[in-house]
């Protein structure tokens, strides 16, 4: 599928849009032990595109004995994929790789019509997910120990890393495509065996990819792929044949379900959840590049996700400079054409889901109560001609304070909120004020300014004239505080450290 | 108008096909000068192929990829159709496609700046091959 296969399919007999991969319903299985299998639970769930509510699929809701499969397979599978070399484990990632490039098209449209996000994020969005793929094919090297020589006479010392099993990660809705990739590519180059949970709202990027994992020759049991919802979850948490979760969700899930039940089952855990990220603006930023920044954080993939900019302080009494920087923000944030994402000119894609545009809603109300002045109202934009049910565009609200819900819980959606600080002082306690660590980020031309901020703002992701933090897959996907719950992060070494166990060889010889 | 990096992708393509395809006619209508102008519609593939591997190979969610600071009125870069009845006639036409090719590339270069880290280098070089394009139908008449 190319760029430039477009559909002449009209939509309200004005817009061209890029033909869509899915067609029809499909009915989702899981793969095990290198087969498309049924689930053991009979019910149901609709997966809807959130643009159109054109139904796409229906995915299994899940049942505990669809994990015990998949990791009876993943455990059967781990003895003989272990002892693949690491050089040949890598090579398999490179047929994934090619693949996915092969791929990349089709990935990106599956993305943007099961999340809503436009085509231009989606395709960035497989792009992240493809450099994790990269970066694992680096393992014979990454997964290098270390020794000493004559630690006592005659005795030398060595580090291993070995892998320890079977892993499972618990996908989000936000990234469907992306996040599991976080996770896996290192977890099997490593030599461990895998088993993928996707969200049930965005599972379809997820079953290309496990097609594709298929296509690349891995060996059967190796890559396990379940649908489904609670019980499934459940299972994860609790089967002691899996030695480690990665999760990414909300705090609540990720703290007080996820962390604790499966560090309490004796497992690793890496939880990567909410955030309430803050963006503050010096009164010596360059105000062309820090809208547009700006835009892009509070605004793209229509602020879900958990590198959004939430709450822009204004540090300083410069009301000229905030006057400036949120009149261009509302000139270009009143333009933002939404509609379907496969629509090339659309630039901001519906919510998810329509609960989640009532939550987004609720914040809304939740801010006119509690006094902010609400200078854009997303409700009021257009997406004509798609049905307003996920539908919600940028929202602004200005004269917040720190004791606001809207500006201390995560929103999840299209809305800023905007601050003031006396100093940078006062900003840098507002953003630790936060109980999230997610990221924020500062923006000042003054050198001064940017590592004072980054010494003492207690985040893991940090942009300095960059409003969305992420890191590359060479690095982690860092975060504090309630923003992540474990020890070791997701992408990069912290991958590499997560799925191995160190072993240390202490030899003589006589 | 072009408000997102797709769309800007996009129009460069239809642009380089539109102009391949021209090419392709004037070869079949002047067989002396056929490998020439297959050469250039040849060339045009790898340009739109060029534009788009600078594309997908950089994009991310982390940039601005959505939100183009300038928007480009589509309307300013269209192609003109070969009727000439001569190849001076043509070749005139011809030449002014590829000025708005090249009018396009610069101006895509220059929106595409704070988009993705590869696209606007991209957009320099092709304008670049397509001036000694220019040079080189300059001496066809």
């Amino acid at each position: 599928m190319s760029y430039r296969t477009v559909n002449e399919l009209k939509v309200g007999g004005i817009m061209v849009v890029l033909e869509e991969p899915i067609k029809g319903v499909i009915e989702l299985k899981n793969y095990i032990d290198g087969e498309w299998v049924e689930s053991e639970a009979s019910e149901t769930r609709d997966v809807v595109n959130p643009a159109t509510l054109k139904k796409i699929a229906r995915v299994p809701v899940g049942h505990r004995e669809d994990v015990k499969a998949a990791v009876d397979a993943a455990k059967d599978a781990f003895p003989r994929w272990r002892r693949t070399t690491p050089l040949s484990r890598a090579r398999y990632l490179m047929a994934l790789k090619q693949l996915l490039e092969e791929n990349f098209e089709e990935l990106g449209r599956i993305v943007t019509m099961e999340h809503g996000k436009i085509i231009d994020e989606a395709r960035g969005e497989v792009r992240r997910g493809i450099e994790n793929v990269e970066m694992a094919t680096g393992i014979p090297s990454l997964m290098m120990g270390y020794n000493a020589e004559d630690i006592s006479r005659g005795i030398d010392e060595v580090l291993i890393k070995q892998p320890l099993g079977v892993f499972a990660c618990v996908a989000p809705f936000n990234f469907p495509f992306m996040v599991s990739l976080w996770f896996m590519p290192y977890a099997v180059a490593t030599g461990n065996t895998y088993v993928i949970k996707p969200s049930p709202w965005t599972p379809l990027s997820t079953m290309k990819l496990v097609e594709l994992i298929d296509e690349a020759g891995f060996p059967p049991g190796v890559i396990n792929l379940v649908n489904g919802e609670v019980e499934p979850v459940s299972e994860i948490l609790e089967n002691p044949g899996i030695k480690g979760v990665s999760f990414v969700g909300s705090t609540k899930i990720g703290r007080d379900v996820i962390y604790r039940n499966a560090t309490s089952h004796g497992k690793r855990v890496q939880a990567q959840c909410s955030a309430k990220n803050f963006l503050v603006v010096t009164p010596d930023a360059d105000v062309e590049l820090t809208v547009s920044s700006l835009m892009s954080s509070f605004f793209g993939n229509t602020g879900q996700r958990c590198l959004a900019g939430a709450n822009l302080v204004f540090v300083g009494d410069d009301q000229g400079l905030m006057d400036k920087t949120l009149g261009v923000i509302k000139e270009r944030a009143g333009a933002i054409k939404m509609g379907y994402g496969l629509e090339e000119g659309v630039q901001m894609g519906p919510l998810q889901a329509e609960h989640r545009k009532k939550r987004v809603l609720g914040y809304i109300e939740s801010g006119l109560e509690e006094g902010a002045t609400l200078t854009m109202d997303g409700r009021e934009f257009s997406c004509d001609p798609y049905p307003e049910t996920c539908f919600l565009g940028p929202s602004i609200f200005e004269g917040v304070s720190l004791d606001m819900t809207i500006a201390r819980e995560e929103i999840f959606g299209p809305v800023m909120s905007v601050l003031t600080a006396e100093d940078l002082n006062e900003a840098i306690g507002m953003v630790n004020s936060s109980s999230y660590g997610n990221a924020a980020s500062i923006f000042t031309t003054n050198g001064g300014t940017a590592r004072r901020f980054q010494y003492d703002v207690e985040c893991g992701n940090i942009g300095v004239n960059i409003g969305t933090a992420a890191p590359m897959a060479f690095f982690p996907f860092s975060g504090m505080k309630d923003s992540f719950f474990g020890d070791l992060h997701g992408q990069g070494k912290d991958a590499v450290d997560f799925f191995t166990e160190n072993k240390v060889v202490i030899q003589r010889w006589p | 108008m072009l408000r997102t990096t797709s769309q800007i992708i996009s129009h460069h393509a239809g642009l380089e096909r539109g102009s391949a395809e021209g090419y392709r006619k004037l070869a079949e209508r002047y067989p002396d000068n056929q490998d020439f102008f297959n050469m250039l519609a040849d060339e045009n593939r790898r340009h739109m192929e060029r534009v788009e591997r600078a594309y997908r190979l950089g994009v991310t969610d982390a940039y601005e990829v959505g939100i183009t600071p300038t928007q480009l009125d589509p309307g300013n870069y269209a192609l003109e159709e070969f009727s000439g009845e001569s190849l001076e006639e043509d070749s005139a036409t011809a030449l002014r496609n590829e000025e708005t090719v090249i009018r396009f590339c610069l101006d895509a270069a220059k929106t595409s700046g704070e988009l993705l880290p590869d696209l606007p280098d991209t957009f320099d070089y092709l304008v670049k091959r397509k001036k000694r394009r220019v040079e080189l139908l300059r001496s066809l008449t």
